[in-house]
């Protein structure tokens, strides 16, 4: 196994942008630096992207260098590029730049620390395409702390703000927690298998039942599952989110979450399925079911009485996170007289997290325009925002109903794949769930659709002109919305060939 | 180029037409909504007439036998290989009466609508973007996209009630609009469950090749409830009515005719198309119930209606009332009944359409939907007034409209069916006797509200004069009385489909198939005992 470079050449751009947006803040007069360092963020990050779609690298590069290098060595870790990664990385850094450009109503308000935000931004995102490729316990670890640490800081970047140090002051001790109960579950991992590659703890979990690795399983899948904000491990969600400058929660809400499902899938893939295979084997699909059900309870149930927006979004967050889980449970389950199929359940989950992503920054971009720079996220600032700006109300309207599930919009498709994937393993609970859980979430996002487009704009709100940034963020989430809902064959066989891609391992 | 993509396309581009259209032009955005929908109308006239001449393009001729069932006009094309999805469309004969139905409340309705002025292009958009769904549902051979567009169907409801509807006394919008889009949007999600099943089974989307394929006993009878009940409470069948009448109520005008209309009939359609003929086993052992249920369709919303004040209301209870008929006929399961079924689909909404646009014209002026409020309104509107007088008659089931050919069909059939057997002949009682409630109530409406002494606020009320105001009352007369003079015209077309459907459940067409049209047709000149009200 060599050190391939080449294949982190996308991620080497990040971190260039990111350093390049703290030396162009140096070079500038205060003032002027808004616009240049997010285009210097934006560009790096779109010639990420551009690399990831063009070139497709395929191959698998070290990244962590641990005791041993010799070949037979358990400590030897490896970092894959594959159609799977190629995919979650071009998600990345798609997310990213759309956050960036989204952000620019708000950055340019700033007065200071436009080179920091931008450059823990890109290190958060850099974060998350490094978790993409992740083969092992040990990258698994430093990756996601590169996301986390990070996020913390920008939770809290407010620095005046209360609510904002308290985000990142609460974020910062529940990631804490599950930062340590993570590595708790990598050294029981590895004290029972001798093993930190998914690959190797995948053949020890084929072996007979062994209770210290079952729970140093647990631990790294609750370490997951706090990312992805699952129950009973989501309570820093609603207020980090309501604390959090706007941009950075939509960061949380889409690239931070990826990370976690990230972890999932390969986790599942490479240790969980063998698991549910094994011979008295640990009742994972039960377990990730109901913590999946839980989730998707709480989360719709949850947002129905929430007034602020922010906090809308974080229930709503934590209800996707359970139609995600949904996913995960359908990955790994096996219906009764057949082989383990995880494809069509891990295309449901990439295309599901795709759409996702371009329908909640969409909404987040127009948080921003609203409430990022009066501060109000009460439903009143939010009355007859259709009148106030056609664009605009458009916008989240098609947010909102492509995050509930309506055609002909992206999150209809996503939601679609996974009940499928659901039904496919039988799990028809699950699934009549989940369908049920869509007339939920239509309840209170129409609550908001009506303040948007039927009650009257407040007595002297203004007109909102959205400035061209914005407007450009606008318009790729409506098209990508509408796209991917309508034409969504390309995109779902790319997110089918990803999840091929994971099949195919070792 | 196919007839069905300029149906489906013709409203959709309108649409996308009017996101361009700046919003202070009015009149081009009625402009575009006429020509969009008036595309769409004749090429379904077309269609209907074409139809049943057209070849069966996915049969070779020495495959196809006389009274086969095969889908016509069919264009399709891949859409996501990687499941099996294919974009396909094609109709049979009940398509292409439904088809016709929705081009001819769409196109008056847009007329109708002219009157709003207030956010007009926001309210076509919504307006053109449900008759897509609607087209689309049902032209769809392809089980995803049949889902697809009815989700469309249902949503710009919430819109076009939520925005444009109006609060009265009776009912609350914001309510009704909430009620009717969670409870239509439960029964969709839960059938979808059931479809997915059906897909996970089978295997395919594709909806031609799932009517041939057998389904096990358990597996019809578990999954038949989910997807009956799911479109049965669109229909709407008691007891999962309630969002219906308060949803009339709310909305305005154009959206009440399209929403007794035609979305109704989506969930009629939904039972036909997919329930019954995926599941023949299980419809077999259910249907009879539903013969008992609708019944109370039949009679209690029509009792509801008696009691009714507002005149939405009262037309809203009587379409559920009316649409126990077409659950009655399709229960039915004999060829004349499920005939009957579609045909009073077709009548159904063409007299609701025309009884709600009535009602628009004049609660734009008087504000006023209560009975007790109106009264000798003729005196001021003779023309809106004699057709409302045509509506009701056509209603309660009189000679000449295609309401009683298709009732009466309809109750033949129940009469007959070996189905319905077990209850004795009650159901087909009980629906004699729902025609004369619903002589009751619109006798009594109409007596109350255009004849009787009439209140001076109410004389300075206007009479449909332009020749626009009247063309889409004349449309819609015009089809009731002549479909009620040749209802052979619609049940020639319908029939293949009709028969396909009752010889997959029944196993036969039952008594009196061959002589349906001939039949049906020749009622009507003779004098029906229950009209001597």
């Amino acid at each position: 196994m060599d050190l391939r470079l080449d294949l982190l050449l996308p991620e080497f751009v990040v971190a260039g942008a990111a350093l390049g947006a703290i030396v162009t803040e140096l070079l500038l007069r205060a003032g002027r630096r808004a616009r240049p360092t997010a285009l210097t963020a934006a560009l790096g990050l779109a010639v990420a992207l551009v690399l990831l779609l063009v070139q497709q690298p395929e191959g698998t590069a070290m990244l962590v260098r641990a005791v041993a290098d010799d070949a037979s060595s358990p400590m030897v870790t490896g970092w894959r590029s594959d159609a799977f990664s190629v995919f979650m990385r071009a998600l990345a850094a798609a997310g990213g730049l759309l956050v960036v450009l989204l952000a620019v109503p708000y950055t340019r308000r700033m007065d200071r620390g436009h080179g920091e935000f931008h450059a823990l931004l890109l290190f958060a995102v850099l974060g998350v395409m490094l978790v993409a490729g992740v083969q092992d316990l040990l990258s698994l670890f430093v990756c996601l702390e590169l996301v986390t640490i990070n996020s913390f800081v920008l939770a809290a970047f407010k620095r005046n703000d209360l609510r904002s140090t308290e985000a990142g002051l609460k974020y910062l001790v529940i990631g804490a927690l599950s930062t340590a109960i993570l590595l708790l579950g990598i050294a029981f991992v590895y004290g029972a298998t001798g093993a930190v590659s998914f690959a190797q703890i995948g053949l020890a979990v084929g072996g007979a039942p062994n209770a210290l690795l079952v729970l140093g399983l647990v631990l790294v899948l609750v370490g997951m599952l706090f990312k992805l904000g699952a129950v009973p491990f989501h309570v820093w969600i609603p207020d980090v989110y309501q604390g959090a400058p706007s941009p950075v929660v939509a960061f949380l809400s889409t690239g931070s979450k990826a990370a976690g499902v990230i972890l999932l899938v390969r986790f599942g893939h490479a240790v969980l399925m063998p698991s549910v295979a094994a011979p008295g084997g640990v009742p994972w699909v039960w377990l990730l079911g109901a913590i999946a059900l839980i989730t998707l309870l709480f989360g719709t149930l949850g947002a129905i009485s929430q007034r602020s927006i922010k906090r809308l979004f974080a229930y709503s967050s934590i209800g996707h996170a359970g139609y995600l889980l949904m996913g995960i449970t359908a990955m790994v389950a096996v219906r009764d007289g057949a082989g383990p199929d995880p494809v069509p359940a891990t295309t449901a989950i990439l295309f599901y997290l795709l759409a996702f992503f371009f329908t909640n920054l969409t909404a987040f971009a127009v948080i921003v325009l609203v409430s990022g720079l009066s501060g109000r996220h009460e439903g009143s600032s939010y009355a007859g925002l259709a009148r106030r700006s056609p664009l605009v109300g458009l916008a989240l309207l098609l947010a909102l109903l492509s995050l509930a599930g309506v055609p002909p919009l992206s999150g209809f498709f996503g939601k679609f794949l996974v009940l499928a994937a659901l039904v496919g393993k039988d799990l028809y609970g699950l699934a009549i769930v989940g369908a049920l859980g869509v007339v939920v979430s239509l309840y209170f996002y129409l609550l908001w659709i009506r303040e948007i487009f039927v009650s009257p704009p407040a007595d002297g709100a203004p007109a909102l002109r959205p400035g061209p940034w914005s407007t450009a963020v606008l318009a790729v989430g409506i098209v990508a919305m509408v796209g991917m809902g309508i034409f969504m064959g390309p995109f779902h066989t790319w997110a089918h060939d990803a999840a091929r891609s994971l099949v195919a391992l070792p | 180029m196919n007839p069905l993509l300029v149906i489906l396309l013709a409203p959709a581009l309108a649409a996308l037409a009017l996101f361009a259209v700046p919003e202070s032009r009015t009149r081009w955005v009625r402009g575009i909504s006429v020509v969009g929908t008036g595309i769409a109308l004749a090429a379904a006239l077309w269609l209907f007439v074409a139809y049943p001449s057209a070849p069966h393009p996915d049969l070779a001729p020495e495959q196809w036998r006389a009274g086969d069932h095969a889908y016509k006009y069919v264009v399709a094309t891949d859409w996501v290989p990687s499941i099996g999805l294919s974009f396909k469309l094609g109709v049979d004969g009940i398509g292409v009466v439904l088809v016709l139905l929705t081009a001819f409340t769409i196109f008056t309705g847009v007329i109708v609508s002219f009157g709003i002025r207030d956010r007009a292009k926001e309210y076509y958009i919504s307006l053109l973007a449900l008759v897509t769904g609607v087209f689309g549902v049902f032209m769809s051979l392809d089980l995803f996209f049949y889902y697809f567009f009815y989700e469309i169907a249902v949503i710009p409801m919430f819109l076009l009630i939520g925005i444009w509807g109006s609060t009265t006394r009776t009912v609350d919008k914001r309510y009704a609009t909430m009620k009717l889009v969670l409870l239509l949007s439960t029964g969709a999600v839960l059938a979808l469950v059931g479809l997915i099943a059906t897909y996970a089974t089978a295997g395919t989307f594709d909806m031609v090749a799932l009517e041939r394929h057998e389904f096990s006993r358990s597996f019809q009878l578990l999954w038949f409830p989910f997807v009956f009940l799911g479109f049965a409470s669109l229909v709407p069948m008691w007891p999962f009515h309630s969002w219906s009448p308060a949803g009339h109520a709310a909305a305005p005008a154009a959206v009440s005719m399209l929403h007794a209309g035609v979305l109704m009939k989506l969930g009629a359609y939904g039972v036909l198309r997919i329930a019954c003929t995926y599941f023949p086993d299980a419809a077999a052992t259910y249907l009879p119930w539903v013969g008992l249920l609708c019944c109370m369709n039949i009679v209690y919303g029509g009792l509801v209606a008696v009691s009714q004040r507002d005149m939405k209301l009262i037309i809203g209870y009587s379409s559920s009332s009316h649409m126990g008929y077409v659950l009655l006929g399709i229960a039915s399961m004999t060829a004349l009944g499920v005939q009957g079924a579609v045909f009073l689909m077709f009548a159904h909404g063409l007299m609701t359409a025309l009884a709600f646009s009535l009602i628009g014209w004049f609660y734009d002026q008087t504000h006023t939907r209560m009975v007790d409020d109106l009264g000798g309104l003729m005196k001021v509107m003779p023309f809106v007034g004699v057709c409302f007088v045509i509506a009701s008659m056509a209603s309660a089931g009189l000679p000449g409209f295609a309401n009683f050919v298709s009732e009466l069909t309809v109750i033949v059939g129940a009469w007959e069916s070996p189905m319905l057997a077990r209850w004795h002949k009650i159901p087909a009682i009980l629906a004699v006797w729902g025609l004369v409630i619903t002589g009751v109530y619109l006798l009594r409406a109409v007596k109350d509200i255009w004849f009787g002494e009439i209140s001076p606020r109410w004389a300075n009320l206007v009479d449909a004069r332009k020749p626009v105001e009247r063309l889409p009352f004349v449309i819609l007369v015009g089809a009731l009385v002549f479909f009620g003079f040749f209802p052979q015209t619609i049940l020639r077309v319908s029939k293949d489909g009709a028969d396909q459907l009752v010889r997959r459940v029944a196993g036969d067409l039952g008594p009196s198939a061959d002589a349906s049209p001939d039949r049906a047709a020749s009622a009507e000149a003779g004098p029906p005992a229950e009209e001597g009200r």
